[in-house]
């Protein structure tokens, strides 16, 4: 309950950060999706089950302040969620570049999902030339908040808090990769 | 049986909450048009905290602008910088006001013009995604303000209101690739639809034959039932008139900067 809550205010956070903070340091309309690297890690480290519902909620609650389609958020997110959880028996989730690999791809996948609801399901047209032009500064943009944000969390736990253990943060640490 | 449910029921699952997903997304596009109670719950949630905020990042800006970027001083010159520095905050914060205060007339004297009721708003937050445009005002349903309703500024179209809460209101620009507006060209009347393109709008369904030259201001048709008629949308950027085809592609620049949107007017259309 209490990782949840946790999760749930760092969501919060990321949602700030996206609509208030960042607009203002970063040119046009372009912001690395912290949401979606918070989705991405708790793919890696939280049972499908809770972390299903938890990501399915929060892109609920993203909608409210990101885009007009209802459920929009929930489903792409959901979608990036399972398919990380489908791989994670498969690769070394200790390894902290992976992550930094997920975040691309997870940042190509949720463009698929979106073109895909996007065009499937509503009357938007035209979306994909929009999104295929955004899209490599978009990746660059996650990639680098991805690696900051890596970068921080440890040294942050490493400082304050160095005899606990973060949820999955020491699996990220580098001084446990070999 | 029981084996391959066993060895498959993560991926049978998974796919069943995938799509289950996609079934209420689907659902949901059919009251796209409406503001739903989580929505609405989400929007008061976020509203007063994007508000507390902003007011916050706006001070904190605005120490940082006129106060601490000045410190490095040499010790020498300390108190003339010090008088330097208050002088130099007082006219950077006039200059502001004086800004601010233009904006304001211009949205005075475009206000005056509007047979339509009108209502400024602030713009206190952006999107929180990359992929669609739209920003949140600090009015909403207290204030009179409901779906549908065109939102303006004095240089032109802003967007119109997608979602509406009490106390807040999100709008979608009319640079977003769902949003459409019915247009045509001042010049020669030729009728189109302009649609969100990220940066720029297209403007489709113009025929081949239609005279259109780089410069020609859009304005809205006031046929699709959302804007009135007259309001700028920009001008035309590009004209690429192939060889074949019924239509020519035409693309327009907002005549609106959406990077520096602060003030905004809400036509409260149904209110005289």
């Amino acid at each position: 309950m209490n990782r949840t809550l946790f999760y749930l205010v760092l969501a919060g956070v990321a949602v700030i950060l996206q609509t208030l903070l960042l607009p203002l340091v970063m040119p046009g309309h372009y912001k690395p999706d912290l949401i979606l690297i918070l989705v991405v890690y708790l793919g890696l480290h939280e049972d499908p089950w809770r972390g299903g519902l938890l990501v399915y909620l929060m892109g609920c609650c993203f909608d409210g302040v990101a885009g007009t389609f209802p459920g929009l958020s929930g489903f792409f997110l959901l979608g990036l969620f399972l398919a990380v959880r489908g791989i994670v028996t498969r690769v070394n989730t200790e390894s902290s570049p992976l992550l930094l690999l997920l975040v691309f791809a997870g940042t190509v996948l949720q463009v698929f999902l979106i073109a895909f609801a996007l065009d499937f399901f509503s009357r938007t047209a035209g979306l994909w030339p929009q999104i295929l032009r955004q899209l490599p500064l978009q990746l660059l943009l996650n990639i680098l908040a991805a690696f900051v944000l890596l970068r921080l969390t440890v040294r942050l736990q490493r400082i304050f808090i160095p005899r606990r253990d973060l949820p999955g943060l020491r699996k990220l640490d580098s001084r446990y990769e070999s | 049986m029981w084996d391959w449910w066993r060895k498959n029921r993560p991926l049978v699952l998974g796919c069943v909450l995938l799509l289950t997903a996609l079934l209420w997304y689907s659902v949901s596009l059919k009251r796209q048009d409406e503001t739903s109670f989580f929505e609405n719950l989400v929007l008061r949630a976020t509203g007063p905290v994007q508000v507390g905020l902003n007011r916050l990042i706006g001070g904190a800006a605005d120490i940082w602008d006129h106060y601490l970027y000045l410190v490095d001083t040499v010790d020498d010159n300390q108190l003339l910088l010090e008088e330097n520095r208050r002088l130099n905050a007082e006219l950077v914060r006039s200059d502001e006001v004086r800004l601010e205060n233009q904006r304001l007339h211009l949205l005075l004297d475009f206000k005056e013009t509007q047979e339509i009721a009108t209502l400024p708003a602030r713009v206190i937050a952006e999107d929180a995604s990359s992929w669609f445009r739209t920003v949140t005002i600090d009015k909403g349903g207290e204030h009179g303000v409901t779906e549908g309703m065109p939102v303006v500024v004095a240089e032109g179209v802003v967007g119109r209101v997608v979602r509406s809460s009490p106390r807040f209101s999100r709008v979608l620009l009319v640079t977003d690739a769902s949003s459409a507006v019915a247009s045509l060209l001042q010049g020669n009347r030729a009728r189109g639809v302009c649609r969100g393109q990220g940066e720029l709008l297209v403007f489709d369904f113009v025929l081949r034959q239609e005279d259109v030259n780089v410069g020609d201001r859009v304005v809205t048709s006031g046929m699709g039932g959302v804007f009135p008629k007259g309001l700028v949308i920009g001008e035309v950027n590009t004209v690429d008139r192939q060889e074949f085809g019924l239509f020519q592609v035409v693309s327009v620049r907002s005549a609106v900067d959406f990077s520096h949107l602060e003030e905004v007017l809400v036509l409260l259309r149904g209110r005289q």
